[in-house]
């Protein structure tokens, strides 16, 4: 069986700075992996790369066997790739219910029945009716969540989502990914917070400077020494 | 709707139907004129005010239409409604040309790419002569048919208005909204966004189209300056953001309100006009940028369709 998402020998450069040089990763079905590594070491452009957002100079992605590379970002997600933002992009003058009914098709009943399920499940049920642009960020950052779980994405790509959570909701949040891991979905996240990584995570890559430099489970990373001197320097 | 809202809207619309009967020809005029204007605000709505896409040119629709219709009437012999109808499709063939390489453009580019089509297609107009007279302008045959005209423009507000109605209070709204909130994001969400502009683009171009035949028939005489003017654009703008964008019924107050304003005082005091004009665009954007609608709809907490 393919993987569920194959990168392979990615090269992206903006001008004369290549943001991603070769890197090639391959994502198991049903497991939560890690990308981590220095600011500006690749892994946003990397995740637009995944999303369609940027377009490859050179390589391929591969979704279930398929390639994606090439197409448009809202063809991408309709394959199945839910992704979040490191800076939250809720639809601030709609209302939370309105945020995730926009995807939906078919009855208008059974797809509000739907949002506000999902809403429930963070808890934001009450708030339904709330424009997002008012709601709270820890609030915001949930509502996009669920947002893209509209759609039922098969491989859930979470870019920082501890930053500027608290505790309690970074637990829920947290958990939330386990769910979506136990439900089958394959999970991409990419984190700053290394507590977050080396508890969630089953599979960790580092990209330093646009490179894969290491690949395994979080222990193993931990006291890999090339990571170690791309965080601390030598 | 509610039932006492339902009635007073119904009571407004038989008002106007049987308004031709007892007006005086002044007067039938204006409500035509405002009409047209709730059209052309209306339209005007559909693409900026819902995808956040500024149409800087959307007057260039309204002439594309009085050019159709006044040269299939002058030169073709058709009769004005089926000329009328002809004039719509144009325009929004028009939309479809011209949004499937402006509507990529982001922000301020598509804003000024749309008021370079106005210019070219002013200056289109101007060049071709043989077909549009050219600078001297294109005549049709005399015909009074004001009356008809008033409800043709009148069914053409109309349509625009429960047309945006339908659009606003649906998903299909919604995700046109989306791109005006956070495109990025909306393709993110599996929302094809250039279809949506293209859509929306195309059904915003109908209404000016129609209104620009129907003004062109009723005028029996149209030149490139008085059909392509930049301060129609202008007008529809100010009307929509003062009424409230994204709105339904934010174009047709804004559309009443400043064109029954700007008769009065332009009647009085032709020089003041222009200032009044600017001094509302400043108030509006720097006071209420969502317009009386929209701020009335965050204080209240009013329906989408409202």
């Amino acid at each position: 069986m393919a993987p569920a998402l194959e990168v392979a020998d990615v090269h992206k450069s903006f001008g004369g700075v290549r943001a991603v040089s070769g890197v090639s990763l391959s994502l198991e079905r049903g497991r939560i992996h890690g990308l981590i590594g220095p600011n500006g070491s690749g892994k946003t452009t990397l995740f637009n790369c995944i999303t369609g957002v940027e377009r490859l100079d050179r390589g391929r992605i591969l979704l279930d066997g398929e390639p994606i590379h090439g197409l448009q970002p809202y063809e991408i997600a309709r394959r199945g790739v839910g992704r979040t933002f490191q800076m939250i992009r809720v639809f601030p003058e709609l209302t939370a219910l309105e945020n995730l009914l926009v995807v939906t098709r078919g009855p208008r009943a059974a797809a509000e029945a739907h949002a506000r399920e999902l809403l429930a499940f963070v808890r934001l049920q009450d708030l339904a009716g709330e424009y997002a642009g008012n709601l709270s960020y820890g609030q915001q950052k949930l509502v996009e969540f669920v947002r893209m779980l509209m759609r039922d994405p098969s491989l859930v790509l979470l870019d920082e989502p501890a930053a500027g959570v608290n505790r309690t909701l970074l637990n829920e949040l947290l958990d939330a990914v386990r769910r979506l891991r136990d439900a089958g979905k394959t999970v991409l996240l990419v984190e700053h917070d290394m507590k977050v990584v080396m508890g969630l995570c089953e599979t960790v890559f580092v990209l330093d400077h646009g490179e894969k430099i290491a690949e395994g489970p979080p222990g193993v990373i931990q006291s890999d020494q090339r990571v170690i001197e791309a965080y601390f320097g030598r | 709707m509610r039932p006492a809202v339902l009635a007073a809207l119904v009571l407004v619309l038989v008002a106007l139907a049987c308004y031709p009967a007892v007006g005086t020809g002044y007067g039938l005029r204006s409500v035509l004129q405002a009409f047209m204007w709730i059209a052309l605000a209306g339209s005007w709505n559909l693409i900026s005010g819902l995808t956040g896409y500024v149409s800087f040119g959307h007057v260039a629709f309204f002439g594309a239409g009085a050019y159709t219709a006044g040269i299939l009437i002058a030169s073709a012999g058709w009769s004005w409604p089926i000329a009328t109808l002809a004039a719509g499709a144009a325009a929004g063939v028009l939309a479809l040309a011209i949004g499937g390489p402006c509507l990529r453009l982001k922000g301020p580019y598509f804003a000024i790419a749309m008021l370079g089509l106005n210019e070219v297609l002013r200056a289109l107009v101007s060049y071709f002569e043989g077909l549009t007279g050219g600078g001297n302008g294109l005549s049709m045959p005399t015909l009074d048919a004001t009356v008809p005209i008033y409800y043709a423009m009148g069914v053409t507000a109309l349509a625009v208005t429960f047309g945006a109605r339908l659009i606003i209070g649906s998903r299909f709204g919604l995700r046109l909204m989306t791109i005006r909130e956070d495109e990025v994001a909306a393709e993110a969400m599996g929302i094809p966004t250039f279809r949506h502009k293209l859509v929306a683009f195309l059904l915003s171009a109908i209404g000016p189209g129609i209104a620009g035949a129907l003004t062109a028939r009723d005028q029996g005489y149209i030149e490139p300056l008085s059909v392509f003017p930049l301060a129609t654009t202008i007008t529809m703008i100010v009307m929509t953001l003062f009424g409230g964008k994204g709105t339904v019924w934010g174009p047709v107050l804004g559309a009443v309100v400043l064109f029954v304003a700007q008769e009065m005082v332009w009647a009085r005091y032709p020089y003041i006009h222009p200032l009044l004009f600017g001094a509302i665009i400043v108030a509006v954007v720097l006071a209420m940028p969502r317009g009386i609608l929209g701020l009335l709809q965050l204080k209240y907490r009013l329906p989408r369709t409202v």
